[in-house]
């Protein structure tokens, strides 16, 4: 990226739900006495009751909860494309419940009670993959607006051009002149921000355009 | 005779089902040997094997076909008149007869002991499973405080790890520790005096008092779920007679199933109704919620052990609930209520100028 985001600048949050007060309220502290940024909520409902904020996050989440368990909870955030990485806790953990969350793509499976240093690097690297998956998006969503910034006839010409043909095979293909195609080159490469026609190749493989 | 019988009968009877048996067998003999050939009596030989087979042992009623067959074959020997080749046929079918019910009776005998001991497993793999439950339950229930000490332990070296240690967040991470080993405790003792049955301890209290203070704890959870506490405790109650901290722990448990009702419930208000009372000689508590309430069909089942339909739930709740009420004389039922939710009612007796209801 040729800028500095303000994403990275931002204080990543930890969520914690978990029906047991005295849980909720030990993982809060711990967290925080490592500097963590802490959300707590008492059940699922709470949390999906609550925006989630435009942070890097983690959710750690308990498995055993009166009403929805965390289990199903992990499902529904899928399906509602909740993309929080998950770390999940459990008082009894079997080896098959286990699989089935990390099949899900939970970042970690923790036993209750876990070693402290266990959880910090399970939030750790679920915090940077929530980071990294912010920044492919919005540079996804920065590539996006940089091609809806052209005209049709620059989305044309751009279409041909990364296909690897000539100006005069692109001039005759849409039916324009040469100079016209050249222009349109142009503007089209500035727009996309791509300083060479390598670059401006690869930022459209990014965009799926072929 | 003890080996020649399974069932144990009085003497009379044994002396009578013999003398009846014996009886009959004396006349079938009669008729098959006083008839013709052509009449084949002896066939109701099996009827008296049938009759007998309840009761005796395998090699037993092995034994008693011979003797019916060697009777046939008497009858077949003594018989004057008749066509004697229609004789040996007829004798034949009987002994076949006799062969075929003996083995048909064992066959069945096997069945039954068969499912009979498959049963009797079954019944044993059940009591297992369920003492697995309950056991995964405590250790669920021991494991949670636990826990959290671990993790307030963590967090409370961290703080005092910090340069200028955190003091005063150490010392709440204590305080929690404190708290949460506490509740350890306390849940250890309660499955200690459930596994021994301990007989309640029963003394007067005031009612109502008791009632405030479960209400006083769980008021925490009942404000975070938003639920509206409506109380109608009646002022004028005699002192309850029963062991205080046993019926606390019902309320409790009442309380929390009230609070899990209402969980999933956002289309209408969360309201917990909880009325003290005076019915029929004792006093009675109900705590009503506006929650899923009690499916169809299920009624019959609430209270019994290890039946649930939380799917995180153990189902010992309300079945120790009812083990507590009972043992303290009183009673505790589900009443359904026409618009929604659940209404859970209890009693117990009240002393009465020194003596209890």
């Amino acid at each position: 990226m040729t800028s500095a985001s303000p994403l990275e600048d931002d204080t990543p949050i930890v969520y914690v739900v978990d029906d047991d007060a005295s849980i909720r309220a030990a993982i809060e502290d711990l967290l925080a006495s490592v500097g963590l940024r802490v959300a707590a909520f008492g059940s699922p409902q709470e949390f999906l009751q609550h925006p989630l904020e435009d942070a890097p996050g983690c959710l750690v989440l308990d498995v055993r909860m009166p009403g929805q368990s965390g289990m199903d909870f992990h499902r529904q955030m899928i399906q509602l494309g909740i993309e929080v990485p998950v770390v999940f806790i459990t008082g009894h953990g079997d080896i098959a419940m286990g699989v089935e969350a990390m099949k899900n793509g939970a970042i970690e499976f923790l036993t209750k009670p876990f070693r402290d240093q266990s959880l910090l690097d399970a939030i750790h690297h679920g915090i940077d993959q929530d980071r990294e998956r912010r920044r492919r998006a919005a540079r996804a969503a920065e590539l996006r607006a940089r091609w809806e910034s052209l005209t049709s006839g620059e989305q044309d010409v751009t279409r041909l051009v990364v296909q690897g043909l000539l100006n005069k095979q692109v001039a005759a293909q849409l039916n324009i002149s040469e100079i016209t195609v050249k222009v349109r080159r142009r503007h089209a490469m500035r727009k996309m921000q791509a300083s060479s026609l390598a670059e401006w190749v690869r930022i459209a493989a990014e965009l799926g355009i072929r | 005779m003890s080996l020649f019988l399974i069932r144990s009968l009085s003497p009379l009877r044994l002396a009578l089902n013999i003398t009846l048996i014996g009886a009959i067998m004396v006349a079938i003999l009669v008729a098959d040997t006083r008839t013709d050939y052509e009449v084949a009596a002896a066939v109701f030989y099996t009827v008296v094997i049938l009759a007998v087979s309840r009761s005796l042992q395998r090699r037993w009623l092995i034994a008693f076909s011979a003797v019916c067959i060697s009777l046939t074959v008497l009858s077949f020997a003594l018989t004057p008149h008749g066509h004697f080749y229609m004789g040996l046929v007829n004798t034949g079918i009987s002994i076949a007869s006799i062969i075929l019910t003996t083995f048909l009776i064992l066959k069945m005998e096997a069945a039954r002991t068969a499912a009979h001991e498959a049963q009797a497993q079954l019944m044993r793999i059940a009591r297992v499973k369920s003492l697995e439950g309950l056991t995964a339950s405590i250790a669920h229930e021991v494991n949670q405080p636990l826990a959290a000490i671990v993790t307030s332990g963590n967090a409370c070296q961290r703080w005092l790890a910090q340069d200028p240690p955190n003091l005063d967040r150490a010392r709440q991470a204590l305080a929690r520790i404190l708290d949460d080993a506490g509740r350890a405790s306390s849940i250890i003792a309660r499955v200690r005096s459930l596994a021994q049955g301990a007989p309640p301890d029963r003394t007067a209290f005031d009612f109502n008092q008791a009632v405030m203070e479960v209400i006083t704890q769980s008021q925490a959870e009942i404000d975070r779920h938003g639920i509206a506490l409506e109380m109608d405790l009646r002022t004028d109650l005699p002192p309850a007679f029963a062991d205080r901290v046993q019926i606390q722990q019902v309320i409790g448990n009442l309380v929390l199933n009230a609070i899990e009702a209402m969980v999933a419930v956002t289309t209408r208000a969360r309201i917990m109704r909880i009325t003290s009372n005076l019915e029929d000689a004792t006093i009675s508590l109900s705590v009503a919620d506006s929650g899923t309430g009690v499916p169809a069909g299920v009624q019959g089942h609430l209270f019994d052990a290890f039946w649930t339909t939380k799917p995180e739930g153990i189902g010992i709740g309300l079945s120790i609930s009812r083990t507590i009420i009972e043992a303290n004389g009183g009673q505790i039922r589900a009443e359904p209520i026409a618009t929604h939710g659940a209404v859970f009612r209890f009693t117990v007796p009240y002393v009465t100028q020194g003596k209890t209801t």
